[in-house]
This record gives structure tokens, sequence and C-alpha cells, in this order.
């Protein structure tokens, strides 16, 4: 795969030797060595020496508190697989014992994986870089209070957390063969964060990610889940992760993107049933560059390792434009790829249970909701005078805290969803179109103007309570779904 | 090939039973027995006519409630299945009377609405319900594959219509609690869900945190040295490595030959350190080296491989059979000088050697029995429930039916078959379907569709009642479940029966229905029964060209008379008569009502009616069997008494049962055979006696009228589950089954105008007759008069004519009651007017 000379970035990579040691125990199909093969494959494909290189730190308590809630760290950071009888309940509380076990080093490989992903945010707030690379991370599944699916810390979260000081709007995609139920929820009532996530869908780990689950408050229609069925292969996948992820960055128009490369969906994946070759699934990682916004690659799911590492090691050399060679390099692990010792892998005879016409239809209603969207580009900035403050805003923000809506509030953004959108977003579309994503193969703008351009996000931001939507009013209104 | 490869997670055809419907299952596991053979673990799916019915009309509910397209729907949905308070909601929005007349408008699936009335008949074909249920079946009966998908809301059932093998699913079905469920999660709302965004920094504000505090570097690319220099450098670093090992005594110990010090010396960990090395050097390869040969000796990195001895190896891998990869109790008992992490990075180091190599071979196979997938051939076996068509397979297999008789026996042309789904009267196969007694056909591409999709393609017909009926018979349990407070009652049409407990009916469905599947065994039935014409059968054997001609059937009494050609008959005839199109309507809905014993009914009438609790009138009362005037002669003594009070039988294989277990492979258990008793005077009419005696010799089954054959008389019953089992091992009706009513008259003790059925213990001995020349020649001496007399009353002898006359006589009057037997309700044939 020839990359054209332009898409050379810059690329940071965040690991830690140790993280391949966390063992999950006995017969967990999740297996933090994978991470260590593909370090190895990395070094001796020579993609190693091309990257910046980062050992993380390991983050504290106080950055995983950001999302979670602190009685849950707490948990995590005190139990240990010899103290486990003493936490019989909380073990409950937090769905910590079965998929997700105590395991030795447990706090530590959270620590290890959610301080690769804030540093790498961290790193790409600050322009530091253009693509950052933390296969340890992307742990999609995490809660706010609860383990889930193998996932204890939400490291992706915590990293968007840190994108959005710097991105008004960041895009979330999710390539794991499950849904990113644990980030989608996370963010599920913000327009600050738009999620995507194309997974099995039916009968399926974790159950959520229906296509009729699109946000709510603020949020909504800013969840955008693509339900798949068994056996997605390579071209099925192009067909509509390609449709969809250009709406998405039309009409969201995101600053930041991170993407999570859950390699579960590769084709023999030990827990997984779609179809995905290596090239396939990198495909996605290419197109996701291709836009040239700041952007985040996370691991995920992966269960078959052997094929997991080949994965991330294709995806890395994506990422840095560097074409490898299909024979594999030796390496400490060089037997696990037999019988053919190949970096690319052939799909199974499987059926693709994806007819093109389902995906078709997927995609159609999935536009439908993003033409919902307000619609940025156009839109004027617009002063508005102090005394212009709603207060009606002031209180919908407090209220959207509380975990349940009275039922006046809920009706309203039942009936009105254009009226409620998310002020901030309109009211910085002149800015917005300097630095966020507007159309494909568009160079990003140099350092320095976007440098600048920080200084003006902070400003609107200061007034952001104050830019109420007056000028966008009219213009999305057409879109307001019939039933509203 | 592809297509008979089945692997795991394929969605299959299951048949485990010949005449019902296919069972969809998805191949979980594929396991080898120590037999050979291949079992699969499969999960359930259930069709829609596998549920109980108030969990369909919950799953309807719920379709409703998802559909996009209905205002009623959209309206639950906005505020059940997207907002946070659900269900008070749903509650509410189901108490606005307008939703809930609107609910009450569509109880269909989503998306029907486009649909034309059959394609929303057929739709419901397609829905399955998914469940944790798993079981075990042999793959050979495995019948093609299928898909099973979840149903999303931009599809249209349509779709699902226009792809054969294609099944949607929307619930998930508990078979052991009934319940349905919807197999979906929620993402919940609320700020215990929910993140606090941060806010976008303020001017002026900066990250507070330094990049130092996040991360360490350890290599940059923006360094002065080519791909080629740091290549070399790797080189000499493995170089020093190697020069290592050889001074190191340990090492040389362990790695005898210079090759395998150098080998150990290129392993990835001296890699690493060398790009660490370059990094911390400031990329100067001369630092660089400086730092690799420090005072205290050339630098020596071993990762876990290397440095464990052959004997903590050893250990390992004994720890690691005892344990498997429980690594703390590893470590704890067999290494504990280890730590997990080096026991960890041994272990998937240790995958890459020889030694575990043999292992996983050890493991593959042990594991060998189970199996990624299975070639299972396509199943070309004629389904037992196959009719033999009439002239075209006459070789042996020439079924003994009306529609189906060959030219030989000079009856007129075979009567067309008329499918009882699409009411083609053409096809090149047909199928037996439904009730035995009903006699429905299905053609060849309707039976198909019943295999796959467990109903018939068009509803309302003949009604999805009867497939319902079939169902019920065939399955006990459904029926409770529908009706557990009731007593259980038999679902055939114009049956009826009431049983307190399950097990009677299902009893009572396998004897006198002939419905009890192989699974169940047909019981030696020899219930007698008698049969007096109501008014509908009388009128329909009037109007029914089909039937018009009573000597033929009273002459071939075995032959099944087709129902639906009598229903057409008769609904023809009636038109335009109000009346009669009513009558003929009673009569094809089942005109025997279940209106319990008369004397029930006269007890509830009288409540009815205000008497207090009246007693049942003593002349509506049956007369006890002890008080029923005792025959002189007991023909058939009552054989002994088992401990548990049960009367001790010998088991009689009928006739069918002996066929139907010579084409089972299977060997049948030896069978006892009884003597068979001569009624009649046969004995005494020589000639026919002689070639009614032999018992043992399988008849020829295409001339079958002309041989001789075992003297058997089954019962209506018997001769119902004879033709089950004939039709279900695919064999014609054997020629020698008719029934034969002149055992004892005092077992006759029905009256009023229902079929009533003496248990199969108290009747008396099957008996058959056939007629030689000599029989028929001697009937022919009798007079009109004489044989109607004689078909009246069957056991009384005949007067005037001789041996030969009299064994004449006596063979058409079995004929003629037989033929009362043969004929099935609802619409009776007999031809004693
Ligand atoms: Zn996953
Ligand atoms: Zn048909
Ligand atoms: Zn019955």
């Amino acid at each position: 795969m020839a990359m054209q000379p332009h898409s050379k970035k810059r690329v940071c990579y965040y690991y830690d030797s140790d993280i391949g040691n966390y063992y999950y125990g006995q017969g967990h199909p999740m297996k933090p060595h994978r991470i260590r093969m593909t370090h190895n494959l990395l070094l001796n494909y020579g993609l190693y020496r091309k990257m910046e290189i980062y050992r993380p730190h390991k983050a504290t308590a106080d950055e995983m508190t950001k999302f979670h809630s602190d009685d849950y760290i707490r948990f995590l950071r005190s139990i240990r697989p010899d103290n486990m009888t003493e936490y019989n309940k909380q073990m409950q509380r937090f769905n910590v014992g079965e998929d997700c076990p105590v395991f030795d080093g447990l706090y530590e490989f959270c620590q290890l994986s959610a301080g690769g992903s804030v540093a790498a945010a961290v790193k790409l707030n600050k322009q530091a870089s253009e693509i950052c690379i933390n296969w340890g991370g992307g742990l999609h599944h995490a809660k706010k209070s609860e383990a889930s699916g193998f996932c204890y810390v939400n490291d992706i979260v915590l990293g968007i957390l840190e994108l959005l000081k710097y991105h008004q709007r960041v895009l979330y995609i999710d390539i794991d063969v499950h849904h990113g139920d644990g980030v989608e929820e996370a963010f599920y009532t913000t327009d600050r964060v738009m999620t995507v996530s194309f997974h099995k869908y039916g009968e399926y780990f974790p159950g959520t990610g229906d296509l009729r689950d699109i946000g709510a408050g603020k949020g909504k229609y800013y969840a955008v889940n693509i339900p798949l069925r068994d056996g997605m292969d390579d071209e099925s996948y192009e067909s509509i992760f390609v449709p969809i992820i250009s709406k998405v960055m039309e009409t969201f128009q995101p600053s930041a993107v991170v993407l999570q490369c859950g390699a579960d969906s590769l084709t023999g994946d030990r827990l997984g049933c779609f179809n995905l070759t290596v090239r396939g699934h990198g495909r996605c990682v290419e197109l996701v560059k291709r836009f040239g916004l700041p952007f985040l690659l996370v691991g995920g799911g992966g269960y078959t390792i052997r094929n997991v590492s080949r994965c991330w090691t294709y995806e890395t050399s994506v990422a840095l434009g560097v074409e490898i060679a299909n024979e594999l390099p030796y390496n400490d692990y060089f037997e696990y790829f037999g019988p053919d010792f190949k970096l690319h892998i052939s799909p199974s005879n499987m059926s693709n249970q994806n007819t093109p016409e389902y995906l078709e239809k997927i995609k159609n209603r999935l536009f439908e909701n993003l033409r919902m969207l307000p619609h940025a580009p156009g839109v004027q900035v617009q002063a508005i005078p102090e005394d212009a403050v709603n207060d009606e805003s002031e209180d919908e923000d407090k209220i959207d805290k509380d975990e349940r809506l009275p039922q006046s509030e809920k009706d309203k953004r039942i009936t009105g969803e254009g009226e409620l959108s998310d002020s901030e977003d309109e009211g910085e579309g002149a800015r917005r179109d300097n630095r966020s994503y507007r159309a494909p193969q568009r160079k990003r703008p140099r350092l320095d103007k976007d440098l600048a351009q920080h200084k003006d996000d902070a400003n609107s931001e200061d007034t952001k309570d104050d830019v109420k939507s007056v000028s966008n009013m009219e213009e999305p209104k057409k879109d307001v779904p019939p039933n509203a | 090939m592809a297509a008979n490869m089945y692997r795991v997670g394929d969605c299959v055809y299951f048949e485990t039973s010949s005449t019902s419907p296919y069972q969809i299952r998805r191949i979980e596991e594929l396991n080898k027995t120590a037999s050979g053979n291949v079992e699969a673990k499969v999960m359930c799916f259930y069709r829609r006519r596998d549920l109980p019915n108030p969990l369909i009309q919950l799953a309807d509910k719920h379709q409703l409630a998802q559909s996009e397209d209905s205002p009623v729907a959209m309206k639950l949905k906005k505020i059940c299945l997207k907002t946070p308070i659900g269900e008070e909601q749903a509650a509410q929005a189901v108490l606005d009377p307008a939703l809930v007349a609107m609910e009450e408008e569509s109880t269909e699936l989503p998306g029907t609405d486009g649909l034309a009335p059959k394609q929303r008949h057929q739709a419901k074909h397609r829905e399955l319900f998914l469940s944790r249920h798993v079981e075990t079946l042999p793959a050979t009966h495995i019948r093609g594959k299928c898909t099973v998908t979840l149903l999303n809301e931009t599809e249209s059932l349509l779709s699902y219509l226009n792809k054969d093998d294609a099944f949607f699913y929307c619930l998930v079905f508990d078979p052991s609690q009934k319940t349905l469920l919807a197999d979906k999660g929620e993402i919940r709302v609320g700020s215990r869900y929910q993140t606090e965004v941060t806010n976008l920094l303020k001017e002026g504000e900066e990250e507070p945190r330094n990049s130092e505090d996040l991360e360490t570097l350890v290599w940059t690319p923006e360094h002065g040295l080519t791909d080629r220099q740091i290549d070399q450098f790797l080189v000499v670093s493995r170089s020093v490595g190697t020069f290592a090992r050889a001074l190191d005594c340990s090492s040389s110990v362990k790695q005898p030959s210079l090759h395998m010090s150098a080998a150990a010396a290129s392993r990835d960990i001296t890699l690493f350190h060398a790009m660490d090395t370059l990094h911390k050097s400031g990329y100067s390869i001369e630092a660089a080296l400086s730092s690799l040969v420090p005072a205290s000796g050339p630098v020596l990195c071993r990762d876990e491989m290397e440095e464990w001895s052959a004997s903590e190896a050893n250990l390992f891998e004994e720890a690691l059979d005892k344990y498997g990869k429980d690594f703390a109790d590893i470590r704890q008992d067999f290494l504990p000088w280890k730590t997990l992490k080096n026991l960890v990075e041994y272990y998937y180091m240790w995958k890459t050697t020889d030694r575990y190599v043999q292992q996983k071979r050890v493991k593959a196979v042990e594991a060998e029995s189970k199996l990624k997938q299975v070639y299972i051939p396509n199943y070309n076996k004629p389904n037992p429930a196959l009719l033999a068509s009439g002239a075209g397979c006459a070789g042996g297999k020439a079924a003994v039916l009306n529609g189906g008789t060959n030219a030989t026996n000079g009856t007129p042309a075979p009567l067309p078959h008329l499918c009882a789904s699409c009411q083609v009267t053409n096809s090149n196969q047909w199928y037996a379907w439904g009730p035995q007694h009903l006699q429905y056909r299905l053609c060849g591409s309707c039976w198909q569709y019943w295999k796959k999709y467990g109903g018939l393609k068009t509803a309302g017909v003949f009604g999805e009642s009867e497939a319902e009926a079939v169902k019920g018979a065939r399955d006990g349990d459904e029926t409770a479940l529908s009706a557990s407070h009731r007593p259980h009652r038999c679902t055939v049409l114009n049956c009826a029966k009431e049983f307190k407990l399950r097990a009677h009916l299902a009893r009572h469905v396998a004897t006198a229905h002939g419905a009890g599947e192989g699974a169940r065994p047909v019981m030696k039935t020899r219930a007698a029964f008698y049969l007096r014409a109501s008014p509908f059968t009388r009128l329909a054997r009037r109007l029914a060209r089909a039937l018009r001609r009573p000597r033929h059937y009273a002459r071939n009494p075995f032959a099944p008379i087709n129902l639906h050609q009598v229903k057409h008959d008769c609904t023809l005839a009636m038109a335009g008569a109000g009346a009669g199109a009513g009558a003929a309507g009673a009569g094809s809905a089942g005109a025997a009502r279940a209106r319990g014993p008369v004397g029930a009914v006269a007890a509830r009438l009288a409540a009815a009616h205000g008497s207090a609790a009246p007693r049942a009138q003593d002349w509506l009362a049956l007369t006890p069997r002890d008080r029923m005037p005792a025959p002189h002669h007991v023909a058939f003594p009552k054989p002994p008494k088992a401990p548990d009070g049960s009367l001790m039988y010998e088991r009689v294989a009928s006739r069918a049962e002996i066929e139907a277990r010579r084409n089972e492979p299977a060997p049948a258990p030896p069978l006892k055979r009884r003597a068979y008793d001569d009624f009649n005077g046969l004995d005494s009419a020589g000639a026919g006696a002689g070639a009614g005696r032999e018992a043992g010799a399988p008849p020829p089954a295409k001339r079958p009228n002309k041989h001789p054959a075992p003297m058997q008389r089954p019962s209506r019953e018997q001769y119902a589950a004879m033709c089950a089992r004939a039709q279900a091992t695919g064999q014609p009706l054997p020629a020698h089954v008719f029934t034969h009513v002149n055992g004892k008259p005092t077992n006759l003790t029905g009256r009023g105008g229902r079929r009533h059925v003496i248990s199969w213990m108290d009747a008396p001995d099957d008996l058959y007759f056939r007629a030689t020349d000599i029989a028929k020649a001697g009937r022919r001496t009798l007079s009109s008069g004489e044989l109607r007399r004689g078909a009246r009353a069957p056991w009384r002898p005949m007067r005037g004519a001789g041996g030969a006359a009299g064994g004449a006589a006596g063979g058409a009057l079995p004929a003629a009651a037989g033929k009362a037997a043969a004929g099935a309700p609802p619409l009776q044939l007999v031809i004693l007017d």
C-alpha cells in the first residue's frame, strides 16, 4: 500500500514494557501480552525507529476520577487477589469478579492503559504530534462506576476529556466488534463528543448499540450506532464505514478524532464474528487518517492474539505511512505466527449476513439522523447582547446533571430538539471553519496558525452561555423530526 | 459442497420428526462421539407456533411498540424506549384511550402495513424467538442451512419473504420460565453514568501538567542517524552480547555452541537495550558503543527464556501440567523464587519452544473430537408422509387409496388431489398432512413450505386451526399451557374429549387419532367402536359426487375418502341454499361439539333452569359395566391381572407394525404371534379358511385384493394408526387392513349418536376376513335383502346358504361394517342406511 508522501505524520507511540506481563487469569481471553507481541513486531519491522516512543506515566487516581467515581477508583486501588474476600459486596456493585477478574497488578494495568491515552491526548493538545497510538488503551466498556467486558478504567473517556480542553468537538469511532457502550454512555448527553460505533448487534455483548440509540438531551443525534450482523467482510465494512464517517465529518466537523481499533472484528477472532482481514481493518485507520485531524489510535478487544498483533502492527505502519513487507520479521514470538509467518491474513468462507440492502437501509437511516444535527456551515457568528442571556438555558444545564429529568424538561427535549441544541456550537461556526475537518484530503492548517486559533477557542468559550443560537434557529428547523 | 459444509455458528434446519416442521437451531459445537457419529450442540430457536398464546400476544404488543410506522408506536417508542422514565410513561401512554384504540387496530408485526394479507400471514412464519436453551442432536438430522437475523427496524418483512430460508427474531424466549424478553441493553442516563464534560480551556489558561510528568521519551525519530547506522549498531550490540555469553560461565554451560550464544544474543531484549542505549547516548554511535562495553565488562541482556535453568523449566512444565495456567499457584508451590511477572513472561516465551509445540500436538489430538465443521450430504430419502402416486409407481408401491388405485382393479380414474394449502390439483408429489383422519394433502411445494416455515402458505382456507390441532395433539405440553386450568381436551376436530390428566390425553391422541408420532409407540389398540351417521354425514353422502359410489366404498372400506373433495362438493352443491350452506359450514367446522355425556348436559341444563342440582336421570346414565347383560359365552376371557391391577396382555403386533418394522433398519424384537381366531365359520369354509391362514407371509402389495392375508381385524383406531404407520414408512396400506365389526354386540354400547370407543382392553381380538372367490361366489347366491340384513347384524349366523355361502356373506358383511369404521369424522361415511 503506497502512501502519499504528504501522509507522513509525526507519530507518538505509548508503550510500557511491563504491560505484557499482566495476566487476567487462566482461561481469560484478554491477554495484554498481545500488546508486547505488537511491540516486538514493530521493533523488528523497523517501525519503532520511525516513531517517538514514550513510556506513559501511571495515571493517578485524580486523573481517573475525572470520569470515574471516587469510590470505584478507590476500590480498584485497594482490591487484590489476596484481599478479595473482604470486598465481596463492592465487587458485586462494581461488577468485578467474573468477566473482569481481580488479578495481580490490576490497578497498575489500569494506570498504564489510562496513562497512555491521557498522555497521548495531552500530546495532541499541545500539537506536539499528529497521531498518537496507545495499543494498551481502548478499553471501551468501562463505565463510570462499573467494570465491564474486561475493562476497568475507560482510558478513552479520559483521553477524550483531555482533548475537550482544546477541542470543541471530538469524534470517537469504534471498530471493535463490540459496541463501545462505555464511551457512548459517558458522552450520551453531550453534543461535544460524537460517538460512532460499528459493531455486531443482536444476542451479543454488551447488548447495547441499537440503531435507535441516538443519544439523549443535548446529545441527541450525537450517538451513532451501526448495528451489524455476522460475517462482515472488508468490502461490506468499507461500504458502510466510508459514507458514514464522511457524513459524520461533514456534519459534525470534529477537530480531533479518537479511533478505537478493537481487533476482535478480525476474521477468526476467538470472541468475534466478523470476517475482516488485517487490510480491511487497517483501511479504517487509513480512511480516518486522511481527514488530517489530530488523531488518537487506541487498542481494544482482540482475542486471537497473533492476529491482533498483526493488525496493530499494520495499523502502526499505516499511521506512519510506511509500507511494510508481508513477510514477518523474526522476533521473540515468531513461532506464534505459523504456519505461514505472514503479516496479512485471509478471510474465512463464513457467510456474510449483512446484505447490501441491509447496509444501505442502515446507512440511510443514519443519514436521516445526521441531518438532524445543527448545520454549522454558513452560520454567521452573531454577538448576543448581555441581557439576552436566557435563564432557561442555565436551568437546563443544572437539571441535566440530575439523574432523571423532570417530565416538563423532557417534553421539551422531545418536542423541540432543534431549539435546545447546544449553543456553543452555533456560536463559533466561523472559528470552526479553520480548525475542523471540512473536506477530505484537506491538509491541516499549519501549527502556528492553529496555536493562534486556540486563543480564539478560549475566547468564545468564555461567552458560550451568552451565545444563544439565534442565527441558527431558522436553519435546522425544517430538519426537526416530524414526530416532534 | 460448501452448502453441505456445516460449521459452528451456522443456523440450520433439524428434522426430528418426519411430519412436523423442521426445527431451527444454531450449531454451537460439533462433537465426534466415540462411535464416530457427530453430535451437534445446538441453540434453539422457537417458532410462533411453539409459543403459548399469551406470549404471542405479548410479542405482538412489543412489536407494535417497536414499529416505526404506526403513530402509536412512534409515541410509545419515544417515551418508553428512548427516555429515562420508560415504564411509567409507557403505562400512561397505554392508558390514553386513543392509543389503546390504535393499539387494538393492529396486532400485526411491524412493517406489515404494505403487505397483502397473504404476505402478512407468511411473515409470521418467518419470525423466530431466540432462546438460551441448548440441546444435543445428531448432526445427520441436519436438513439444510437457514439464516436467522435480528430484525432491524429499517428492514421490511418483505425482504425476508423474498428470500428462502431467511428468518428473523426480535425477542428472546425462555422456555422454562415461559417469558419473553427483548434482547436489548440500555444506555443509562443520569449523572451516575455520564461524565462531566470538560470545558475548553479559557484564554491564557494553560495545561498545567508538563509532558515530562505524563511520559518518558525512550526513542525519537529525530536523530541524525541513518537506518544503516542503526542496523549496524544493532549488529554490534548482538556481537557484544555473544561475546558476553562466551565470558559468562553460566551461559556457556547452557549454550555450548557459539551458534546458540549468537542466537541468544539476537533476542529482542538485546535489540531493545541497544535502542535504549542509542537514545540515552543522544544517538551518538560512539557514546552508545562505549556504554555497551562498560568497565565491568560487555553488557549481557538476558530475558526469562534464557534466565531460566533447565530444571526450572522442567519444574514449570510439571506445574503447568498440574495447575494449568494458574501462575499464582504455580509460583507458590513450585517456583517461589520467581515473580509472577517472570512466570508470565516465561510462559509466553515457552510457548514458542518445541516442547510446547509437542504438547500442543498432543492436545490437538485430544481436541480432535471437537469439530469446526461437518459435511452432511443432502438428505434424499423420501419423507414418510409422501404419498405414493397412482399408476406411476404401481410397482409394489401402489397405494390402495381412492385417489391412487390402479386400473387393474377396474376402479374409475383416480380422483384429483387437492392441496390443502394452495388448492392446486397438480403436483409431482403429494404429502399426507394434518391429522390422519382428515386426510389432507399438500402439494410438493406447500409441503416444503410447511417443513421449513411451519405453516401453510395461505391462511384460513382449511385454516391453520387444523395445523394447530396437529400441534396440540402432538405436544400435550402446549395444550396444557393454554388450558392449564381446564381439563385437558383433545384438540382433534370433532373429538374434544376431555381428560383429567395430560397423560391420558396423550394416550387418547395416540390411540384414537393415531397422531402419536414415532416417538411414542403406537399401542396395539383393540377398541371396537360403533358409528352412527349424523344428519350432516347423510346429507354429505348425498351431495358429494365423490361419494356416489357407495358399493365401491363398501367393498373398499380401507380406502380413505378425499375429504376436501367432499367438502368442496358439498359447498358447491349447497351454494345458494342458505340453510344448506350453513349446514355444510357446520359440517366442515366439525359437527360434533363436545358437550360431555348426556347426563352432564342434562344436569347443566337443569342447573341453568334453576332447579337445584338435580340428579342425573337414571335413564340417561350409561349402564354400569357390571350390570350389563352378560354374554352367554365369553369368547375372550380377561387375561390375568398383574400385581398392579393391570391386565396382562400378550402384545400382538398389527400387520402394519410388522411391516413397518420390516422396513426399519433396527431389528425389531421377536414378535409373538398369536393364533388368529376365525369367525363366521370360515374354518368350515375350507378353501377360504385355508387362504386366510397364511398369516406369516407378507402380502405382495401389488395386487392386494387377490392375496391371502392374515386374519386380523384392526379397529377403526388401529386402522388409523396403521395408516399412519404405513405412511410413515412409505408403505402402501396393506390390503388386508380393513375393519370388521362383527365382534361381540355387547361391546357396542354407544347409542347417542356419538362415536363410542370401548377401551382397548375390553375390545375383542382383531379379526380379518378376506373374501375368497368361493366366498364371493357364495355371496352372489344371497338376495340383496339377505345381504343387507347380514350387514346390519353381522353377528347373526346366515340362514339358508351353505358353508361357502355363509362365509361369503360374512365376507360381505365385515366389509360393509368396516366401512363405518373407515369413514372418519367430520363427515362420516357409513353405507349402512
Ligand atoms: Zn470487543
Ligand atoms: Zn400447495
Ligand atoms: Zn380425540
